[in-house]
């Protein structure tokens, strides 16, 4: 074998063996690897086929040289470079068909396969050099007898293209640098280049798919390739595999080579699975294990010790116990393990188990393994929240029916009550003495002091009527005052206004006051701070449902709003002009000055029954029918701060506290619930909302528990007006 | 011999002791050494007594006896009190018997028309009452009334003998609802059957609201009221008001009427300082005035500057004062919760009380140290009950529980009777308390 050349990294052998055809005119992409073995027919190896192949050895080798020529290798050519070329006469020149009758077979072998004009032998011998060297030369290189190859004429460039343009056949020429000759490309090679560029093979009748003859299958054949016997040697065991084997048996006793331990398998296994791992379980249908039996103990044995077997008066004392809390299984001493008599519920516990595996719920519980504890808020402790109301002491006992409203005049020395006996009285804080009562003869509903403390009047609603009461407290120029001041020489009917056709003062003999005659039943009455504007809400009242009135002009305005629902309460903004109106659902806020709404709060609930507003103004809490009670922070947004779902009853009433960080709601549970609320000045700090205190006391009478309850002005006291005709004072 | 058998009878441990007395002859035991079973209470020690007693003197009426070991009454068992209070039991012990404190009598009630809210018995001759009607009444004992004292429009809150010294006539000032202060003036040794109603020869005006509370200097021509209108007010008692009485003239001429002089009054200075109802003033010394508010402090004035000398925060609100103790130094005030407080001023904490009696069950409504024990106190409360306190224990000496509603005003009287009124418009005395 002998290498020929390399070019661009593939290297070319040729082997002596084959004999190697080149396909002068041959296509760049295709390399033909031919085999000539003694008698076959020549082979086609289209080998590389579509890569831009990269060079062409052209027709290096002397025809002796090619004579030697076994076996051929790849052998490239490339049309774009250089295009191998032999013209016809060299091609008879350099071809010498009368030297090796061999060679000549080859050649026939050839000419068969190829056509005759391919027979040509390159005619300059330089091999691979740079034609640059001949630049200078007048020769181009040397034929194969070694005499030079004179360059033709050099033609004129105009007279070649003059040539070339009336020669037609002009674009299948090709000049071959390294012969210094013009090849005009037969229409053959036209066809295989054109195959080529294609992609395919460049004889038109070589076909690729081909089915395959495995020429070298003897297997089955009736004549194999060898029929010679099996030889000795792979009978004998070979010297040198059991010398291999002692080496090894060597290694393994010196402990050269370890083995990996075979893995144990577990003795015992269980034959249903593990319980309690349920890894592959879970990705199907939720495993429930069963309950885990209980072990049996020494008490159940036959022949217990004497500890465990119960006296007869622990026996009795299983007959007082539920059935459910007896022990299911009292220990018995049996002389002898034949005596023990059969189990007498052995058909209802088999029955129960089978209720129990029908009707048992499969459903799994998620346990959640979290402490409870950690769960509630951190609040402050109630010691530190003190002083909050928390025990009463004193009773106002004196009416006939259920108390209905109260209310604790400013400086906190009375409270009036309202009932349903049809009484309004007034009541000593300190000692519970009742001072006043006016007799109205229809229950009276709510109950308002006047927040001015010189100007003590006292405003109660009795069905649709509000009466404002002369109490009689204050000294003799304030008497004159209120005298002045309740007393309506004619009965006004508001020039050409058509509030008098709902809505009159009439000066009211009997108890010596003004009767405002509301057309509806009034369900709220809230006074404003100053002590003269006094608000009405009448929630059957449709568009005049809120009533403003002036004392001391005896005007009634009607609210300039379009409620949308039905008003509950209304309440005046403790510092500023704003007004708030509870409707069922929603609280509504109104800049009485600008006479516009502010806001919308909704609170959520289902009714709300009472709506109270902190002293600070920016804070609101709604109790509703539903036991709920919403704590609104105005700054924060429109919905509740915070829900606290206390009472299971109805919430009638809830209340500030003045001074005290305190607010507190009844219910009609008969309880009511102190809550401190404490509303920082600093805005970035929300309120906070501790529950404090569960007072009770009252009983429920009709269904109904407290109906009313009011912080004292002054003191940390709560009162609470109950439907069992008391009134109650918790003090702290 | 019959002791001997008696705590022969037990058969726990014996100590032995040695009953001791300050009382009188009668009253002397033996002060020979006794064993006596350890687990003897008060009632078993008083038994011992008198049967010692008994045995000298074979005509002697049981009587109950309190035992002070090392100064403090006993209130349960010997045996208990030694281990608790530390003392060894194998010397002999010294008891010291007093006479009990409780009422052995009930006198008769006095009967008013509306509920009793004030008392004063400071005067050994008589009572004075306060009551809803808005009358004052003079009582001369137990369910005989001397004088009526007519006037008032409103409640009579409080009601103080100014000056009963004088052989003939008795000062005396009431406060009521109605913002006023009454003086009066009676004869306090002319008794008829019939009550004589009297006129006050003075009415004082100047508070904004009712008047809770009034208290006499001691020597009676000044007296300080407490309000509702958080102020307190100084008045003179003394009847030479030029200007009030050309008021009064005109006033009796319209009547027409045949009358005392009546004159009118106003305030010679104002307290002012208390943020809320003034609910009590005592007087105690001559130029200061201690006060309770329901502003849940209690203040110590200086009469002469109007200034607030001291301040005592106690977080309830306050409804009594009284002033006494060893040399008038312990406040004791109680309000509206069921602690009967006592605060010592002269200790450097004092905002802590030293003593606390909360035996009762509601608000206390009033409380007044004896005039002459420098241990003893009584306090009223609207649970309905009366009770007497020992500095020496923490236990109610005795409860005086004869009241069917709240007790509204309690006092002392005689020095060994307690007065007291409440809601069943009752007057009660409790008599024959012996106190040393």
């Amino acid at each position: 074998m002998r290498k020929i050349s390399t070019i661009e990294g593939y290297i070319f052998f040729f082997s002596f063996q084959c004999f190697t055809l080149v396909k002068k005119k041959a296509n760049e992409h295709v390399i033909f690897l031919s085999l000539f073995r003694a008698g076959d027919s020549p082979f086609f190896f289209p080998c590389r086929c579509g890569l831009p192949l990269v060079s062409f050895l052209s027709g290096t080798m002397s025809h002796q040289e090619s004579q030697k020529l076994d076996n051929v290798n790849p052998l490239e050519t490339r049309v774009e470079d250089v295009i191998e070329r032999g013209d016809n006469d060299f091609l008879d020149d350099n071809h010498d068909q009368d030297e090796h009758s061999e060679s000549s077979q080859s050649h026939q072998a050839v000419d068969e396969s190829d056509s005759s004009e391919d027979e040509v032998a390159p005619r300059n011998t330089i091999g691979d050099v740079p034609l640059e060297w001949y630049k200078d030369e007048k020769h181009i290189g040397y034929d194969i007898a070694g005499r030079k190859i004179t360059k033709k004429e050099r033609q004129d460039k105009l007279d070649s293209f003059l040539a070339s343009a009336d020669d037609s056949k002009n674009w299948r020429k090709i000049y071959d640098e390294y012969n210094d000759e013009e090849v005009e490309l037969t229409k053959e090679e036209i066809k295989h280049i054109r195959r080529l560029l294609k992609g395919k093979a460049p004889h038109a009748e070589f076909d690729p798919y081909a089915p395959y003859v495995d020429w070298f299958k003897w297997d089955d054949a009736k004549h194999p390739l060898s029929n010679a016997p099996e030889p000795k040697r792979r009978f004998i065991p070979s010297k040198w595999e059991s010398k291999k084997v002692v080496e090894y048996v060597r290694a393994i006793r010196k402990g050269l080579i370890k083995f990996d331990q075979p893995k144990e398998e577990p003795r015992f296994y269980c034959l249903w699975g593990d319980d309690s791992s349920s890894a592959d379980r879970t990705k199907h249908l939720a495993y429930i294990p069963p309950p885990k039996p209980k072990l049996p103990g020494h008490e159940e044995s036959y022949n217990p010790s004497l500890e465990y077997i119960p006296t007869q008066e622990e026996i009795n004392s299983y007959q007082l116990m539920y059935e459910e809390d007896r022990p299911k299984f009292i220990p018995k001493k049996f002389t002898s393990f034949r005596s023990i008599p059969a189990y007498e519920n052995a058909i209802k516990d088999s029955f129960e188990r089978c209720l129990d595996l029908y009707l048992c719920p499969r459903v799994r519980k998620k346990r959640i393994n979290i402490d409870p504890e950690s769960l509630k808020p951190k609040l402050p402790s109630r010691k530190d929240l003190r002083p909050y109301p928390s025990t009463c002491y004193l009773d106002y006992r004196g009416h006939e029916g259920a108390v209905l409203s109260i209310s604790v005049e400013p400086s906190g020395q009375w409270i009036a009550s309202g009932s349903k006996d049809g009484t309004v009285r007034i009541w000593e804080v300190e000692t519970g003495r009742c001072l006043r009562v006016w007799e109205i003869g229809e229950a009276v509903q709510l109950v308002a002091w006047n927040p001015l403390p010189e100007l003590p009047v006292l405003a109660a609603s009795v069905g649709a009527d509000v009466l404002i009461l002369n109490t009689g407290f204050g000294n003799e120029e304030e008497q004159k005052r209120i005298k002045e001041l309740l007393h309506i020489g004619t009965p006004t009917t508001d020039d050409s206004d058509d509030m008098s056709s709902f809505l009159s003062w009439i000066q009211d003999e009997k108890y010596d006051c003004i009767r405002l005659r509301h057309y509806r039943t009034v369900s709220s009455i809230e006074w404003h701070r100053k002590g003269d504007y006094l608000s009405t809400v009448m929630p059957a009242g449709e568009s005049r449902a809120v009533l403003i009135h002036q004392l001391s002009k005896r005007l009634t305005q009607r609210l300039p709003f379009k409620l949308h629902g039905l008003p509950v309460s209304s309440v005046f903004h403790p510092t500023r002009s704003i007004f708030f109106v509870a409707t069922k659902k929603n609280v509504r806020v109104y800049d009485l000055l600008k006479q516009k709404l502010i806001k919308k709060l909704e609170t959520q609930l289902r009714e709300v029954s009472s709506i109270a507003v902190h002293p600070a103004g920016d804070n609101l809490i709604v109790g509703s029918k539903e036991g709920k009670l919403c704590w609104f922070d105005m700054d924060l947004s429109s919905k509740p701060y915070k829900t606290l779902k206390c009472h299971p009853k109805d919430i009638t009433k809830v209340a500030f506290h003045r001074s005290y960080p305190l607010f507190a709601s009844c219910s009609d549970d008969c309880t009511a619930y102190i809550f401190h609320g404490m509303v920082y000045a600093d805005l970035n700090q929300n309120p906070l909302i501790v529950p404090l205190e569960i007072l009770r006391g009252h009983t429920s009478y009709d269904g109904r528990g407290v109906m009313d309850c009011k912080f004292h002005p002054r003191q940390p006291w709560l009162f609470t007006a109950g439907a069992d005709s008391s009134i109650k004072l918790y003090c702290h | 011999m019959e002791i001997e058998r008696e705590t022969n009878e037990g058969n726990s441990r014996r100590i032995q002791v040695r009953f001791i007395t300050k009382l009188k002859a009668p009253y002397k035991v033996p002060t020979t050494a006794i064993a006596i079973p350890s687990d003897l209470s008060r009632l078993g020690l008083s038994s011992i007594v008198n049967k010692l007693l008994q045995a000298v003197d074979s005509e002697w009426k049981t009587e109950p006896f309190d035992f002070l070991i090392d100064g403090e009454l006993v209130r349960m068992s010997l045996e208990q009190f030694l281990l608790v209070k530390g003392i060894s039991a194998e010397k002999i012990l010294e008891i010291e018997y007093i006479r009990a404190v409780a009422p052995r009598k009930e006198e008769e009630p006095s009967p008013h028309d509306d509920w009793v809210s004030a008392v004063d018995g400071s005067s050994p001759r008589f009572i004075l009452t306060g009551c809803y009607d808005s009358l004052g009444r003079i009582w001369k004992q137990a369910g005989w009334c001397t004088h009526i004292l007519e006037g008032h429009s409103g409640a009579i809150s409080s009601v103080r003998i100014i000056n009963s010294e004088g052989a003939g006539s008795v000062t005396v000032a009431t406060a009521s609802k109605d913002r006023t202060l009454r003086l009066w003036k009676f004869d306090a040794e002319d008794s008829t059957d019939h009550p004589a109603r009297i006129r006050a020869f003075k009415i004082l005006r100047g508070h904004n609201a009712s008047v809770h509370s009034i208290a006499a200097k001691t020597s009676g021509d000044m007296i300080c009221s407490g309000s509702w209108d958080c102020t307190i007010n100084l008045w003179r008692t003394n009847d030479t008001d030029t200007n009030g009485d050309a008021v009064s003239i005109k006033k009796r001429k319209v009547n027409n009427k045949i009358e005392e002089s009546q004159s009118e009054g106003e305030a010679v200075s104002t307290l002012v300082g208390h943020t809320q109802c003034v609910s009590s003033v005592v007087w105690p010394q001559q130029d200061t005035i201690y006060s309770a508010s329901w502003d849940h402090s209690v203040r110590k004035w200086d009469v002469e500057t109007g200034k607030d000398l001291s301040d005592i925060f106690c977080g309830k609100a306050l409804n009594c004062i009284d002033i006494g103790g060893e040399g008038l130094a312990l406040i004791a005030a109680g309000g509206s919760d069921p602690v009967l407080r006592i605060w010592d001023p002269r200790k450097p904490g004092t905002s802590a009380p030293v003593f606390q009696f909360s035996s009762h069950s509601s608000w206390i409504s009033a409380c007044k140290w004896h005039n002459t024990s420098p241990l003893h106190l009584l306090s009223s409360s609207y649970d309905g009950k009366v009770m007497l306190w020992d500095l020496r224990t923490a236990w109610p000496v005795s409860i005086i529980d004869t009241h069917k509603d709240k007790v509204l005003c309690a006092d002392w009287w005689k020095g060994d009777c307690v007065v007291s009124g409440g809601v069943d418009a009752q007057l009660r005395i409790s008599s024959d308390i012996s106190i040393q």
